[in-house]
Order: C-alpha cells, then structure tokens, then sequence
C-alpha cells in the first residue's frame, strides 16, 4: 500500500478572490465597470488611507445589471478590503451596501456555488 | 497581559524658517501628526494610533519632540511623520519636516539618548561655529558636561543652553 501524506499549505495563495454585489436600493444610474472600481478604491481610502488606497485590486469580471463583480486583492490585503467594502455606506450621496458572497484564494472555487447549489 | 506597552518616538523638527521655532507647540504638532495619520492610514489608523497618543515633552528651542502611542500601532505613526509637511498655528503656516532620532520603550532610554545625542551635536557645532564668542559658549557647555573628577554627578546633562 502507498504511503499517504498529507500537505496543508496555510497561507500559500498569493492572491485571495472575492465575489461580491453591490445593493443599490434606488432606481438610479448603475456605476459602470471603472466607477465601480473607483467606488471600491474609495472605501479603502476612506478607512485605509492613502496606504490603503494604493492596494493593488483588481476587478475582473463586473456585471452592471446584477452590480456583481470578482475582486481578486494580494492575500495580505484582504482584511483591509473586506473591512473597507463592510463600513462603505454611501455612493454618490445615495445608501448602498456590499455584500460579499464567496471568497477564496482559489478563482475556481467561485464558480460553484455551494450555498444555493448551483454547481 | 498586564499592563499597556507604549513606545515613545524621539525626533526632532527640521525647519528653515526661524519662525517656526515659535510657532512648535505641543497642540499644533499633536494636530499636525494627527492629520498626517488620517491621511496616509485613514479612519482606521487614525483611531488606532490615537488611543494613547501625546506630546509628552516638546523643546522649541532645540526642536525635539517626544511623542507616544501604544506597542501594537508605533508603526503607523513612525511610518506617517515624514508627511508631515508644515505646522500650522494661528493662521500660519510654516514648511518642516520631522526627522526621527529613536524609539523607545519608555522615557527614561529616550532621555539617555537624548543626552548622548546632545554631546555630539554640541562637538559638531564647535566644529561648524564661525564666531569667537559662539566657541566660547560652546566650549563651556562641553566642558560642564563631559565627565571629569571634580564633579560628583553628571546628571542634568540636557538642559543645555542650545545656543546655536
């Protein structure tokens, strides 16, 4: 029989992978692709500061119908952004939300979602 | 888990304006340090670093500053004085920076180096003074504080007359 070994890398990603979707209760303009990742630099400004700002993020998929998007942000950053999109409450005088529906290190792991299991 | 670590930053205000050295007070540096916080750290290390933070000891005629803030966030400050840019009070403004000289765990290893520091600023004025009697006080304050026979202590070494 072969000898079985078990791995466990902690913290081995460098990048961590956010889905999230920002609640708009209004009926007003939708941001598009770039307003939305100046709202998302923003909220990291306002409670990271210009440290917080200048965290490499990057949005790579966003859809303005549904306002979801993919954040992908470098591991150590994800507490400052998950922080920063938690307490950001205004976009354009207007109350918005975020909510934050998977998260992962692995860009795989969103495609399926086990909580509505839609795999 | 007992008692509450701070850590004192020691530095000094580099100005050329000779009427900044007026306007160095410790509310002023305390709002300037503040502001240079929200901005590089934001909401969040501005709140964290203010929770034990003071001007504890402030000299205007040498510029040295004595700053504290907790363990855990000394590095938010130390990393946020060099945008501090200018010192503002009573409707003026007057360009510095903030040079730091050392961190420490309490005041007492910030005031050895303190006086260790003054030593030698007052050797390289001496070297650098263009005036007779500019030598002349200097080599009295030298000699007041370096450690001879005579004298039974060498205390109170800092309280130099900071003539320049």
């Amino acid at each position: 029989a072969a000898a079985f070994e078990r791995r466990v890398l902690r913290r081995a990603a460098e990048h961590h992978y956010l889905r999230v979707r920002l609640e708009l209760p209004d009926a007003g303009a939708r941001p598009n692709a770039a307003q939305f990742k100046q709202l998302v630099v923003t909220a990291l400004k306002e409670l990271h500061g210009e440290v917080g700002a200048a965290l490499p993020v990057d949005v790579l998929t966003y859809e303005e119908k549904t306002l979801s998007a993919i954040l992908r942000v470098i591991s150590s950053g994800l507490v400052k952004l998950w922080s920063a999109l938690t307490l950001l409450g205004f976009y354009q005088n207007r109350r918005c939300a975020f909510r934050v529906l998977q998260t992962s290190p692995f860009l795989l792991a969103l495609s399926g979602n086990s909580r509505e299991l839609i795999l | 888990m007992v008692r509450f670590k701070n850590r004192y930053v020691l530095c000094e205000v580099v100005s050329e304006d000779p009427r900044c050295r007026q306007c160095i007070e410790d509310r002023a540096l305390g709002l300037a340090v503040r502001d240079a916080i929200a901005r590089v750290h934001g909401d969040y290390g501005l709140a964290c670093c203010s929770i034990s933070f003071t001007v504890k000891y402030l000299n205007a005629y040498t510029g040295t500053v004595l700053l504290r803030c907790r363990k855990d966030w000394y590095r938010l400050l130390c990393s946020a004085l060099p945008f501090v840019r200018y010192l503002e009070s009573r409707a003026q403004r007057y360009p510095c920076f903030l040079n730091t000289l050392h961190v420490g765990g309490t005041i007492r290893t910030c005031q050895k180096f303190l006086i260790q520091y003054n030593r030698t600023q007052l050797l390289r004025l001496l070297q650098n003074c263009t005036n007779e009697e500019e030598r002349q006080c200097i080599q009295k304050s030298l000699l007041r504080c370096s450690l001879t026979e005579e004298q039974s202590q060498s205390g109170d070494e800092e309280e130099d007359d900071g003539t320049e």
